[in-house]
């Protein structure tokens, strides 16, 4: 395989690990947030993560766009500040497939921190831990199925992102070309072998990823 | 353990008499304002074991839940030992990590991803924190699962559980030790067994406890003192045995003045010539007529 065939493969790789090592501790906080605690502005917050689930993504794209672009809310003063520019960089594609993981991992990670039940916890404290250590030490082992299957859809999720990746990070060849993306620009120019092989990859992973969720389905927590 | 709380005397004080193991008033409240569930509890215990007594929803878990830490009471304080873990007119609030205040559950007691020896370590501080340390298998040894320390939770029977339970609870050397209802789901023999473990370790150990229970036979076995709760209040306080009477056998013995006359439904009667029938005094009350009429019931058990 040549660079420029081999080079969407990495980049996705790199995008959507980068994405879920970003977006994994935000999102498992949202679920234990969202699992254990009765706040204000619950059912708001609910309603704000799944948002880029139920949106087009091309909406996304262009709200990423309105928010971090060269002149956006952010973007401007990020430039302002530290002459940052995130539009069409790869930065941006891992900041598309943040926004689009995030619905999955919490609400698959979600049940499985609520399923753990509220004994293990107070017994947990009583014996002396402290709330961080409680969530590390009695809450995260007792769910680390559920949150490892969240993980692995959240990743898969990641790497497959298209829409809002086209919008915002553009489709650049040898800097912003993901898989996806590149699937689409080789179809377009007639080059179906060249599809193909993102084709197979995509699946191939999408295939472990549906293996290793099955296998992670949360068991009954036994008393 | 690590950090000492608001008011600690720095443990027993030679010269001082030696304060209460427990004393509490608390107001506790759950749910919405206006659905509220409410309780008003009064405790106390010199030592040994309290055991909190009444039906189910008469508030024994809440307040024992108040009494760990792990909800907040409306007012009210505790005190453990002679040490303020709550007051509300004083604005003192420890939190329950750092009470050392043990607490066993009914259910799903052990952390089902660790085996015994690690369920029982877990409390330990870090660097004492070993599956093999002399505390933990001292405990083991004690309570009689120094053979099941590999073995994972669900492999355990409920007696084997609430007994590792129970040994977690005491290898932090715990102030005072809460119990809420932790035999409940055990079968009636394992029960007294486990009444009886309970009892001798927690007096080898000098750790008085506050046991929730709604059985007149547990309450009686384990309690020093008693508290009754009704709808959400303490009604009465005492020894457990001015509470609740004990229940007697009544023995019936004659001779038989003939055989055995079956009745329906698998029942008998037999009449007995100078009978005697030795029971509570109350029950041999003669009534009207002189006559003397006992009826007694068998409790309900597999056929």
């Amino acid at each position: 395989m040549t660079g420029s065939q081999t080079f969407p493969i990495v980049l996705s790789l790199r995008v959507a690990l980068t994405a879920l090592l970003v977006v994994a501790p935000i999102g498992i906080a949202l679920a234990w947030l969202q699992a254990r605690r009765r706040y204000p502005g619950r059912g708001l917050v609910d309603a704000v993560v799944l948002l880029p689930l139920v949106l087009p993504p091309s909406v996304v794209g262009f709200f990423l766009v309105v928010v971090f672009g060269r002149f956006g809310v952010i973007g401007r003063w990020l430039y302002a500040a530290f002459g940052l520019r995130l539009g069409f960089t790869p930065t941006a594609a891992v900041i598309a497939s943040c926004v689009v993981a995030l619905p999955i991992l919490v609400k698959t990670a979600q049940p499985a921190l609520e399923g753990v039940p509220p004994e293990l916890e107070k017994v947990g404290r009583s014996l002396g831990l402290a709330p961080l250590a409680l969530f590390f030490r009695v809450t995260l082992p007792a769910a680390w199925r559920g949150v490892a299957a969240a993980l692995v859809l959240a990743f898969a999720r990641a790497i497959g992102e298209f829409g809002a990746t086209l919008m915002f990070a553009g489709n650049i060849p040898g800097r912003t070309n993901t898989m996806p993306l590149e699937i689409f620009a080789a179809y377009q120019a007639g080059d179906d072998r060249r599809a193909l092989l993102y084709v197979s990859v995509l699946s191939a992973i999408s295939g472990v990823v549906v293996l290793v969720a099955a296998r992670l389905t949360p068991r009954e927590v036994p008393a | 353990m690590k950090q000492r709380a608001a008011g600690d005397t720095g443990g027993a004080d030679a010269g001082r008499p030696i304060a209460p193991a427990l004393e509490a008033r608390l107001s506790v409240a759950v749910g919405r304002p206006g659905s509220a569930f409410a309780v008003e509890a009064e405790l106390a215990l010199d030592r040994g074991v309290l055991v909190l007594f009444g039906p189910s929803g008469a508030g024994k878990s809440l307040t024992l839940q108040a009494l760990a830490g792990l909800l907040r009471p409306l007012r009210g304080c505790v005190r453990v030992s002679g040490q303020t873990l709550y007051d509300s007119e004083r604005a003192i609030w420890v939190p329950v990590h750092r009470r050392r205040v043990g607490y066993v559950p009914q259910h799903h007691s052990l952390f089902p991803f660790r085996d015994v020896a690690a369920n029982v370590a877990f409390g330990l501080p870090r660097a004492e924190r070993r599956r093999d340390s002399p505390r933990v298998r001292a405990l083991l040894e004690e309570l009689g699962l120094a053979q099941l320390a590999d073995a994972r939770p669900d492999a355990l029977s409920g007696g084997e559980r609430q007994r590792v339970a129970l040994a977690r609870a005491l290898v932090v050397q715990p102030r005072l030790l809460l119990l809420d209802e932790p035999f409940a789901s055990i079968d009636q023999e394992g029960r007294a067994l486990l009444r009886h473990t309970l009892r001798e370790t927690l007096d080898r150990h000098g750790i008085p406890a506050v046991f929730v229970t709604h059985d007149p036979d547990e309450a009686l076995a384990l309690g020093d003192r008693l508290v009754r709760f009704e709808r959400g209040h303490t009604t009465l306080a005492g020894a457990p045995g001015s509470l609740l009477r004990r229940g007697h056998p009544v023995v019936v013995a004659g001779q038989a003045a003939g055989p055995a006359r079956a009745l329906e439904g698998g029942r008998a009667e037999i009449a007995l010539s100078a009978a005697t029938v030795e029971a509570p005094a109350e029950l041999l009350e003669p009534g009207e007529g002189g006559q003397v009429r006992l009826d007694l019931r068998t409790r309900p058990r597999e056929k």
